[in-house]
């Protein structure tokens, strides 16, 4: 059979406020095929997916669907052209049933318009079987793991009868044989001539399954490659570009010997959430911390920081005893941290970004003792100069700004403070390369200007790159401690992996 | 520069569309009858007299509790029982000046409170009602709304129980004076509420405070993480609500000269809401403007004033308020505000002026 190209996307362009999301960006798919779509976080992977599916709209470009001009208008017409799109985050209603999750609005219907329930659950059997998954659909959809909701999620886009199938990070909560499974089913509807676009950060996952892949960065097309004429090594360098050597000109900092302990975490834990930490932390040092999601890495920094209450356990900073029940008490005793979630726990999106700097600097001075508008800004411009933060002027509203420069403004809100601890969660995900080694450059010099830093973060690399001490949580403890210089990433996985038989029904 | 750049922001804003609001209606009453505008002094008071002093001296009541309101507001929380400390604060008054109606069966110009406690105490009952509502909120965490509702029911009932649930009458001058008496040839509410609001602006720019509102508003765990006591601003900002509504009841109960648990601040919640909710200030929290409070609440006392001087019947007059009331915030939506400000820019690209922005 002849390719038969059954998408093509010409030239997008997508203008976000104050940056370009997409820039000119090609994007081809054949009917049968698998293609992957990589590029780091905020290179443009997700924005180009809501372009097709209607949620973006493009200001330049063109979408060729089955050779006919199209332009999406809403996630529901491009279902009912047949694009269909499972989102990493399940978007089921938890309380009806597995069955229901996957007619709701085109149930079959009786005649007299009544809904044919004996149907449904008949239907909704037979699609699932095709996944090897059996399971009583009449029992709500929160009955089931997250591995098997992810599957009706893919069970519900696949009965739309759609010709594009897109997987946003489908895999991210599957484990080893739903993967497996996934990719079967994958196999089956690839004959069927639909075509997939696939989305993973598993770069394994890519060479398992996909026939094709196009690197997206910074929001430009990269390259289009086929999978069997493209090695790994060349590919992870073709996501990250060239700003690699900057990446690779990073050099872990030194602590000085006999450098104070500035904090001590001991049996430090939450009953239920995470348990039993302890680690110590140097002055002008940096630790790393490495773990699955939801291994308790950030539960132990929210603990640290006061966000969330410790039930046992104690705290010692600068060898004396700290009591934090809230992040007042560490803000007090010179802490500052960066959440892992910007949007929910970061910025104040509708505060400028003069404001969100001075932010925690006036709520430690006292609500009577205000900045003038001028000491403001002139603490403003003095970090918009030093972390360069991309913004017209300080008066900018900190929403409008990209992933990549909010960051920088959370980061300088805290530097601001002249912090002795600094704890950063995850603080170059979702942001472009060059933010990314600029995030990196700042955090190893603040290492040498006697901060202590306690950075988490899920890219090894990172870790291994910058810290002086690893510390591996798994399964909400803490599994163990690795040098940061002698080890390889094979360590850490080795950390995680050895107890993961018992995470078998967690 | 700075204040050049906040004013091009005030002219996008919802304000810019409140006033203009307001002025159109102005305008239809000029059209109407001009002597709507005709303001006079009338030597033997020492006060100035007319439709539009009218206007601001009874829009008092709402816009001193609407000031307070755009705070809970901006906190993203609502408080219902303003409305109730009104009647509570006169209830109160009234109680303080007469005691018991058995003794001085006469209303008269006397009190057997000295004014100062007067207006202390019934201040202070609304001030701790208040602080009730913002220790439910937050400390406890009980949803704005059901935490008022328990003292927009309960505040009257207190309220009657002050009162033995009789209504009482004074004709005590210097109680008198906080509604009939005048200084600097304006109604005394005038001067209150302009004092209220020159403290609540002091208190919100001068200080740290209003920042704090406005960050707790946008993004309560980020203010948290951020080191904001968030539980202690909004306490106060339920404090400062009822603190004010106190303030107005009193206007009230010194306008009508009684106290009237079951009529005092009917609907002043509502009002209030409305008030704040015209000025820019949105449901869900954030950013907040106390001038714009204060047109909203202009607004609506302008629209209650006309539908009264251009005498629409009776039955039709709150159709007719709650018409213009759409009328100003279909003005104020986000899509004419959008069309007009497009209109706008094109209008200036096409003159080869600079992009807004």
């Amino acid at each position: 059979m002849p390719d038969k190209r059954i998408l093509e996307m010409k030239g997008i362009e997508i203008q976000f406020p104050g940056v370009k999301a997409l820039d000119k960006v090609d994007f081809d798919l054949i009917a049968g095929e698998v293609h992957a779509l990589l590029g780091e976080n905020g290179a443009g992977k997700s924005t180009l997916i809501k372009c097709l599916t209607g949620v973006h709209h493009m200001d330049k470009g063109q979408i060729l669907y089955d050779g006919k001009e199209i332009t999406p208008t809403s996630p529901q017409a491009a279902i009912a052209m047949g694009i269909s799109t499972v989102f990493q985050e399940i978007n089921l209603c938890q309380n009806l049933t597995v069955a229901e999750n996957i007619f709701v609005g085109r149930q079959p219907m009786k005649r007299g318009k009544r809904i044919d329930w004996k149907a449904i659950n008949r239907r909704a059997e037979e699609l699932l079987l095709r996944f090897n998954i059996h399971i009583d659909v009449t029992r709500p959809l929160d009955y089931y793991s997250t591995g098997i909701q992810q599957m009706v999620s893919i069970a519900r886009a696949v009965d739309v009868r759609a010709k594009i199938l897109i997987l946003d990070e489908p895999t991210s909560s599957l484990d080893e044989k739903e993967v497996e499974r996934l990719f079967d089913v994958m196999r089956d509807l690839k004959k069927t001539g639909m075509g997939i676009i696939f989305i993973t950060h598993f770069l394994d996952q890519v060479f398992a399954i996909s026939d094709r892949m196009t690197v997206l960065r910074n929001g430009h097309l990269v390259g289009n490659f086929l999978t069997d004429q493209i090695s790994k090594i060349e590919l992870v360098r073709q996501m990250i570009g060239k700003d690699m050597d900057v990446i690779f000109a990073l050099k872990r900092p030194t602590v000085a010997e006999g450098a104070p302990e500035t904090l001590k975490v001991e049996n430090l834990g939450i009953a239920g959430r995470v348990e039993n930490v302890s680690f110590s932390l140097r002055k002008g040092e940096l630790i790393g911390f490495a773990g699955l999601l939801g291994s308790g890495r950030t539960e132990t920094a929210e603990m640290v920081f006061g966000v969330t209450r410790a039930d046992h356990g104690a705290i010692e900073i600068n060898e004396k005893p700290a009591r934090i029940r809230i992040p007042v008490d560490a803000i007090q005793h010179k802490m500052a941290f960066c959440p892992e979630d910007r949007k929910r726990d970061g910025i104040i999106g509708d505060l400028s970004v003069r404001e969100n700097i001075a932010l925690v600097v006036q709520s430690r001075r006292g609500a009577l003792k205000p900045m003038s508008p001028k000491e403001q800004l002139d603490l403003a411009d003095k970090y918009i100069t030093m972390l360069g933060i991309a913004t017209p002027d300080a008066d900018k509203k900190v929403g409008e700004l990209s992933g990549g420069n909010q960051q920088k403004v959370i980061l300088a809100r805290w530097m601001a403070t002249q912090p002795e601890i600094l704890i950063l969660d995850e603080p170059t995900r979702g942001i472009d390369v060059g933010a990314k080694a600029e995030i990196q450059r700042l955090m190893l010099e603040l290492c040498g200007q006697g901060v202590s830093v306690l950075f988490i973060s899920s890219e090894l690399d990172e870790i291994l790159r910058c810290s002086n001490r690893v510390i591996v949580m798994r399964d909400r403890c803490k599994a163990g401690e690795l040098p940061g210089e002698t080890s390889r990433q094979e360590d850490i996985l080795q950390v995680i992996a050895e107890g993961s038989s018992l995470e078998e029904d967690a | 520069m700075k204040t050049k750049f906040d004013f091009s922001r005030i002219m996008k804003s919802k304000i810019t569309w409140a006033v203009i609001a307001e002025l159109m209606i102005l305008l239809v009453c000029l059209i109407i009858r001009p002597e709507f505008f005709q303001i006079s002094y009338q030597e033997s008071t020492g006060m100035l007299y007319g439709s539009l002093i009218d206007i601001l001296n009874r829009s008092s009541e709402i816009t001193i509790i609407a000031l307070g309101m755009t705070l809970v507001i901006a906190l993203a929380g609502t408080d219902l029982s303003v409305g109730a400390l009104v009647a509570l604060s006169g209830a109160m008054a009234l109680k303080l000046m007469r005691w018991d109606m058995s003794e001085f069966p006469t209303a008269g110009d006397y009190s057997i409170t000295p004014m100062f406690w007067v207006i202390l105490v019934a201040l202070g009952i609304c001030a701790l009602f208040g602080s009730f509502n913002g220790l439910m909120i937050a400390r406890f965490g009980m949803q704005p709304i059901i935490a008022t509702l328990v003292l927009m029911v309960a505040g009257r009932g207190v309220a009657q129980i002050i009162t033995n649930g009789r209504q009482m009458t004074t004709n005590f001058a210097a109680f008198k004076f906080i509604s009939q008496g005048s200084v600097l040839f304006l109604p005394m509410p005038i001067i209150i509420t302009v004092v209220i609001f020159i403290l609540m602006s002091l208190l919100t720019r001068k200080t740290a405070f209003g920042m704090f509102v406005e960050s707790v508003g946008i993004n309560p765990n980020a203010s948290r993480v951020s080191g904001l006591r968030s539980s202690l601003i909004i306490f106060t900002a339920y404090l400062i609500t009822g603190l004010l509504s106190g303030v107005s009841g009193l206007i009230y109960a010194s306008r009508i000269g009684q106290n009237d648990s079951n009529n005092a601040g009917i609907n002043y919640e509502l009002d209030a809401i409305l008030a704040v909710v015209i000025g820019g200030t949105s449901m869900s929290g954030g950013k907040f403007s106390l001038t714009g409070t204060v047109i909203g609440s202009i607004i609506i006392r302008t629209i209650i004033t006309f539908v009264y001087y251009f005498g629409v019947a009776a039955e039709a007059t709150m159709v007719f308020r709650a018409l213009i009331v759409v009328v100003v915030i279909v003005l104020q939506s986000e899509p004419v505000r959008e069309f007009m400000g497009k209109r706008r820019t094109m209008r200036k690209v096409a003159m080869g002026g600079e992009l807004h922005g």
